[in-house]
């Protein structure tokens, strides 16, 4: 998981949104490396959520990849419709881009199905920013505020998104990655019930 | 601690620590047991009598980026005088354990336990609730030799050596064969309050609370107004439910009829209507006829299958059994049922996707009364609609008698 990486066990490819545009998608849209260079390109219209595995990068049960922006996100057996109100993605107090959320609906558009697979969808704000040449170039998401440069919507830059694609269960978003951080049903039962005790002492 | 070589981050952007329990247990901790070399060692030792949690944020950082939660090694050899409890008492407060520990698993083999504690601020008995939360990790004897010694003596089944006379009461608490001393690995994180939505931050957006999950609680909130309970227990992520509903390996509605039968009986005047009729009665049995149907559930199952001190005063003035359960006086028997019968509650209304699974949930050999509880719980689900308060009540009711007669 998470690519050609020498990292030793325990840390995984667990990007915040701000991490996606700045360290990804900003980069891509500005022709620039990523480092590191794990998050393929994907035709999304080519492929199913389910289909993605070995495409995608997979980090736990979540798939990364960078798409063009598409008018109609089709797809072999249906298309992703949007969900919710898109958010935007700040770095250091500034809008940097925008979350748009999908959900993948089986059959034709309009009257598709839907199902369990969620995308989140990554645009820069705005375009992007002409990152060549200025110290908006660091990589870093600190010194960006003065000297930054836009460029007005240009094509090229506003063609690319970064998308994280994953399998809701349940209807939430809970991924692997939260197995030591939520508590359980039964853990919060065992608290609640630890409500009505006055223990005295520490158990061991 | 740094994860810089040169003022240049190893960690490339997008990457975190956020290790599996597996790879806590598999890698870390076992090299920590084993003294081998740890890559990039990020988790360091830390002395948990003399560490605050919110001191942890600032002592187990890694790297610079935003952490939810944070990882250290603690050796437990500090005891309390006088007996074989560790002691996790820091200068503001204590870590007390909840609910009983976890397995965990790696590929099918038990390698570890998980327990949980939560962070009191002051002293016993008077300490308060924090949102601290640790989970507390450590090998089996197997993968920690160092631990072997000392779980040989304490009763587990792969040692043929008697059990001591320390070890706990409680039956199968496999802890209890392990709680001597060794290096343990620690998480420490903050509760996340689920009765809001989190903020989708990272990848891994936070449990939404929604739908039918709410209405649970909000349809819940009439019969047990008054109650001091938390919902919390309530608006569990789907995730948790998950989680619950594919625990029955973990015998999970046993324990928590263990865990409350260990309960003081004690009651909750302030909040409770019923409570003049329920201290009129020192045998919990009779409750049925004077009491709602929530309460007539937690009064008989009191009967059945606790071992009740006796009620001798009201109010929160009862005097819990000496020496027993550390003093505990405002405990609420009834109010603890609460807590199940609404966790009841809660699995009855997302029973129309998941019946099968909760069947399986309660389903569990060796239990009766889970047995009891499923085919009660099983057969009133065509009668309780969507919220239909009564039919649960009845439901629950049911589940009474039916508990009653098995256990007669």
């Amino acid at each position: 998981m998470g690519g050609a990486t020498n990292l030793p066990p325990g840390f995984h490819f667990f990007p915040s949104d701000e991490d996606l545009v700045i360290h990804f998608l900003r980069r891509k849209v500005a022709n620039l490396p990523c480092r590191p260079d794990i998050i393929p390109t994907v035709l999304l219209h080519h492929y199913n959520p389910w289909e993605l595995n070995g495409t995608a990068l997979q980090a736990g049960n979540q798939w990364y990849f960078f798409s063009h922006a598409a008018q109609s996100r089709t797809s072999p057996n249906g298309y992703w419709n949007p969900i919710g109100a898109d958010e935007t993605v700040t770095s250091s107090g500034c809008i940097v881009g925008l979350k748009k959320t999908l959900i993948f609906c089986t059959g034709e558009p309009s009257k598709g199905f839907k199902t369990n697979w969620i995308m989140h969808e990554y645009h820069l704000q705005d375009g992007g920013y002409n990152v060549s040449g200025s110290s908006t170039s660091s990589s870093s998401s600190s010194s960006r505020k003065s000297q930054r440069k836009r460029v007005h919507s240009s094509t090229e830059s506003n063609s690319w998104v970064v998308c994280r694609v994953f399998e809701s269960s349940c209807g939430s978003q809970v991924s692997f990655h939260d197995e030591g951080t939520e508590l359980s049903c039964l853990d919060e039962v065992f608290l609640s019930l630890d409500d009505y005790d006055e223990v005295s002492l520490p158990n061991n | 601690m740094s994860i810089s070589v040169n003022g240049q981050s190893v960690v490339p952007p997008g990457f975190r620590f956020h290790p599996t329990e597996e790879e806590l247990l598999t890698y870390y901790l076992k090299k920590k047991v084993a003294s081998e070399r740890i890559d990039l060692d990020v988790i360091r030792d830390v002395d948990l009598n003399k560490l605050e949690p919110w001191d942890i944020q600032e002592k187990c950082r890694i790297g610079s980026g935003p952490q939810n939660d944070w990882y250290f090694f603690s050796h437990k050899d500090k005891k309390y005088p006088t007996g074989t409890r560790t002691n996790r008492a820091t200068a503001a407060g204590f870590w007390k354990a909840t609910g009983r520990d976890k397995a965990i698993y790696t590929s099918a083999r038990r390698i570890g336990m998980r327990k949980t504690l939560v962070f009191y601020k002051g002293r016993a008995p008077h300490g308060q609730k924090s949102d601290w939360i640790m989970h507390e990790y450590r090998l089996d004897e197997a993968h920690n030799p160092s631990a072997a010694a000392a779980a040989a003596t304490a009763g587990d089944p792969y040692y043929s050596s008697p059990p001591p006379a320390a070890i706990r009461g409680a039956a199968g608490d496999q802890a209890a064969a392990q709680e001597q001393e060794g290096w343990v690995i620690c998480r420490v994180f903050k509760k996340k309050n689920l009765l809001h939505h989190g903020q989708s931050s990272g990848g891994g957006a936070t449990a939404s609370v929604t739908g039918h999950t709410g209405a649970a609680s909000s349809k819940m909130a009439a019969p047990m107004e008054g109650s001091p309970s938390n919902c919390s227990s309530v608006t569990v992520s789907d995730h948790a439910k998950a989680q619950l509903l594919h625990s029955a390996s973990d015998d999970a509605l046993d324990h928590i009829l263990q865990y409350i039968g260990g309960r003081p009986c004690g009651s909750n005047t302030k909040h409770h209507d019923t409570k003049p009729a329920l201290l009129d009665h020192h045998h919990h049995h009779h409750l049925a006829t004077t009491t709602t149907a929530t309460a007539c559930t937690g009064g008989g199952l009191y009967g059945k299958f606790m071992k009740l001190p006796p009620l001798e005063h009201a109010g929160g003035l009862l005097q819990s059994p000496p020496g027993d359960y550390g003093g505990a006086a405002d405990a609420s028997g009834i109010a603890d049922w609460d807590a199940l019968d609404r966790l009841a509650a809660y699995e009855l209304n997302g029973l129309s996707d998941a019946s099968k699974t909760m069947v399986s949930f309660f389903d569990e050999p060796g239990s009766a009364a889970a047995a009891a509880f499923s085919s009660s719980v099983h057969a009133t689900t065509v009668g309780v609609g969507d919220g239909d308060l009564w039919s649960l009540a009845r439901s629950v009711s049911s589940l009474h008698a039916d508990l009653t007669m098995d256990n007669v």
